[in-house]
């Protein structure tokens, strides 16, 4: 069970069960049981041919070994067809008898101990060990590995199994697996109950599966989601790995191994926090991009930029939270329970007494931050009842405690779960939204509150999607004579016609241009496309179709490219001579 | 010394002594073999074999297959031996004799090949 050499040279985690291991743990525990049976058999048939018997004649006889076999295996299964070939005996009555007896206490052992077995949990894990390791092998499309499936993986779980993305799942904790079978997915979902830090637990979960695109490490210790990120860096170096941490020096030892994506949640909320201070329509179109499909525009928040903070809970998150905060030039009171540092107020948030030297009423902002979500929410309602003007912001640690911050209506809530969940969902599902939402920031506030208004021109306030086409021969086939022409010069705005009626525009907004490794963020019409160019759009579904359309269909595509109607059939483009001319 | 070790033993050398007294003597004469020592043979051979169930290494898998060799070559002599008493209705001849003989015969080349595998593990056992 140690690494051995791959004949490439790469080093492979050696799988720790071979199939046939629960066979072998069978047949070892079965042993006594079987010995006993056998034991017993022979004893009963070897007495029951010494036994004197009688012929119907009265000449004494001895049963054969044929006849006293055929005898114990009807008796001893207790089905029990009479006293063959002729009337016992006295004597052999007497032997039948205790051999009855002996051969019901083995059954019994036996089948005893074989329930037994099947209760035993070293043999049900190695059942599911072995189911587990069976599915995944089998697996015959990309999957993607999450390790620790607590509230961040379960909610990235069924947004990625939404989009059809399919999964297999380690966790430590067997709640969080039989999840797994209690919640509605699309597709089946394999899931081990096992140590994550494990390399062969990983190795069963299909770490060196061809089909395996990239690993997430998401349990709730730091120390495992490093020896994830580490394993898979060893063993599979070009993997993608996405790990969470909300520890800056785990963060740094990961970043020791290979290249992971690290997320960290309370980093990342700083990030917005400043984001939002400074560029409220940047963090604005963030905040709706992030959500996904389907999401309505959020508010603008007017976070004070002046001014006096309260936060109260002086953890990680807190930490961070005032170090940002800090950082952008700002006042910050901080309330903790048992900080030693300087100009923290020590004592319990919710007294009053406390509250009160906190001074609310000449601050401007109020965060509840500490890891208690009744806490957090009695912290909320109390700085409100002192400063009613107060700009609040709450963390929430559970998500079944989401209704009542909701009714709380708190201006920013950072959920940690679902903030790591958004960002890996983003990255694994569409990585030009990733990167638009990298980039977005600099070019500004005034450009992003531009963005918003065309995206409430074109797609009203709710998203309905976002979506990436590549201009290849593959995707666009109707495109590709029109973008390598040389009498037109292929712009953007030229595709944006609706096939309908080509004097309206399609309901799509094209957010991201990517070309090779260089991206033009909000591509204007005029911008000059080129083949195997990448482009990221937000729009209405109906917009999505409508692209998909003239990208496909040489009759819609001459269409909207160069506004002529050719007919659509081969017999008819025949007898006009008029044939689309991006057909070539 | 463990127990274990000395079951062992004495079941895969029973078996096989057993085996070879069963076969010994002239092949065809149902005189010189006698049916207990048949059973016997296939009782012990079929303890035997459960002893062996559950060793994972190399040379358990080995002993496992010649004992499993051994129990399908005396069940096969115990079905040969059945026909002509019960079956065929002319009793133990010649002929049914020594099928039977000749085919305990074959079980008893795997029970040698038992007895030499545990002979070469305890040559090859050294005390660590």
């Amino acid at each position: 069970m140690v690494a051995r050499q791959h004949p490439q040279g790469r080093t492979t985690v050696a799988r720790p069960t071979e199939p046939s291991s629960t066979i072998f743990l069978i047949l070892r525990r079965m042993r006594a049981p079987l010995i006993v049976l056998i034991v017993i058999f022979a004893v009963s048939v070897l007495g029951l041919t010494l036994m004197p018997g009688q012929d119907p004649s009265g000449r004494p006889t001895r049963m054969g070994f044929f006849d006293a076999f055929y005898f114990m295996s009807y008796t001893a299964t207790t089905i029990g067809y009479g006293e063959i070939p002729h009337t016992f005996t006295g004597a052999q009555r007497l032997w039948v008898i205790a051999s009855i007896y002996l051969s019901v206490v083995g059954w019994a052992y036996a089948i005893g101990s074989l329930l037994t077995l099947v209760r035993d949990r070293a043999f049900r894990e190695a059942l599911a060990l072995r189911r587990f390791t069976r599915q995944v092998v089998h697996m015959r499309e990309p999957f993607l590995l999450i390790v620790g499936y607590g509230q961040t993986g379960q909610l990235l779980g069924h947004a990625l199994d939404s989009l059809g993305r399919r999964l297999v799942v380690l966790d430590d904790t067997p709640e969080h697996v039989d999840s797994l079978d209690i919640d509605a997915y699309y597709a089946d979902v394999p899931g081990l109950v096992a140590d994550g830090a494990n390399p062969h637990m990983l190795g069963a979960a299909g770490l060196e599966h061809p089909q395996c695109e990239g690993v997430v490490a998401l349990t709730n210790n730091d120390e495992v989601n490093l020896t994830v990120a580490m394993t898979a860096a060893l063993i599979r170096p070009s993997l993608p790995v996405i790990a969470r941490t909300v520890s800056p020096v785990i963060e740094h030892r990961m970043r020791a191994f290979g290249s992971p994506t690290v997320v960290n949640p309370f980093d990342r909320f700083g990030d917005h926090i400043r984001l939002a201070l400074h560029q409220p329509s940047s963090f604005q179109l963030l905040a709706w991009l992030i959500k996904g499909e389907g999401a309505t525009r959020p508010e603008r928040g007017r976070p004070p930029t002046s001014g006096r903070w309260v936060v109260c809970g002086y953890g990680r998150f807190g930490h961070k939270l005032v170090d940002d905060l800090r950082a952008d030039g700002l006042e910050v009171t901080v309330i903790d329970l048992g900080s030693a540092e300087d100009g923290v107020i020590v004592g319990d948030a919710s007294e009053p007494s406390v509250m009160a030297r906190a001074s609310l009423s000449t601050a401007v902002g109020f965060v509840a931050g500490t890891h208690n979500d009744a806490t957090n929410l009695s912290l909320v309602a109390a700085a409100r009842k002192e400063n009613p003007a107060l700009f609040i912001g709450a963390r929430q640690n559970r998500p079944r405690n989401a209704p009542l911050f909701a009714t709380m209506d708190v201006d920013w809530l950072l959920v940690p779960a679902e903030m790591a969940a958004r960002e890996i969902y983003a990255q694994l599902s569409t990585p030009l939204t990733w990167r638009f939402l990298q980039e977005m920031p600099a070019r500004g506030d005034e450009w992003a509150a531009e963005t918003i208004a065309l995206l409430g021109a074109h797609c009203g306030s709710q998203l309905d999607g976002l979506w990436k086409v590549t201009l290849t021969a593959r995707e666009a086939p109707a495109l590709m004579a029109w973008l390598d022409s040389d009498a037109v010069t292929p712009r953007l705005g030229d595709l944006m016609h609706c096939p309908h009626d080509r004097d309206q525009r399609i309901a799509a907004v094209p957010l991201l241009l990517l070309r090779g490794d260089e991206s033009t963020l909000g591509p204007a019409d005029d911008v000059v496309l080129r083949p195997g160019d990448q482009l990221l759009f937000a729009g209405r579904r109906i917009a999505r179709r409508d692209l998909l359309d003239t990208m496909t269909n040489h009759v819609v595509s001459e269409y909207v490219l160069y506004g002529r109607t050719v007919p659509a059939g081969w017999l008819w483009q025949r007898v006009t001579g008029r044939k689309p001319s991006t057909l070539r | 010394m463990s127990l274990e070790k000395v079951i062992f033993g004495f079941f895969v050398l029973l078996a096989a002594t057993l085996n070879f007294g069963f076969f010994i003597g002239d092949i065809s004469d149902p005189a010189l073999h006698n049916e207990y020592e048949l059973f016997a043979a296939v009782v012990v051979n079929l303890i035997a074999t459960v002893l062996k169930f559950g060793d994972r290494t190399q040379i358990g898998a080995v002993h496992l297959a010649t004992s499993l060799v051994a129990d399908l070559q005396l069940i096969a002599a115990t079905l040969a031996w059945v026909y002509a008493t019960q079956i065929s209705g002319a009793g133990m001849t010649g002929e049914a004799t020594a099928s039977v003989v000749s085919l305990s015969g074959g079980a008893l080349l795997a029970n040698l090949v038992s007895v030499a595998l545990l002979v070469i593990e305890t040559v090859s056992f050294n005390r660590r």
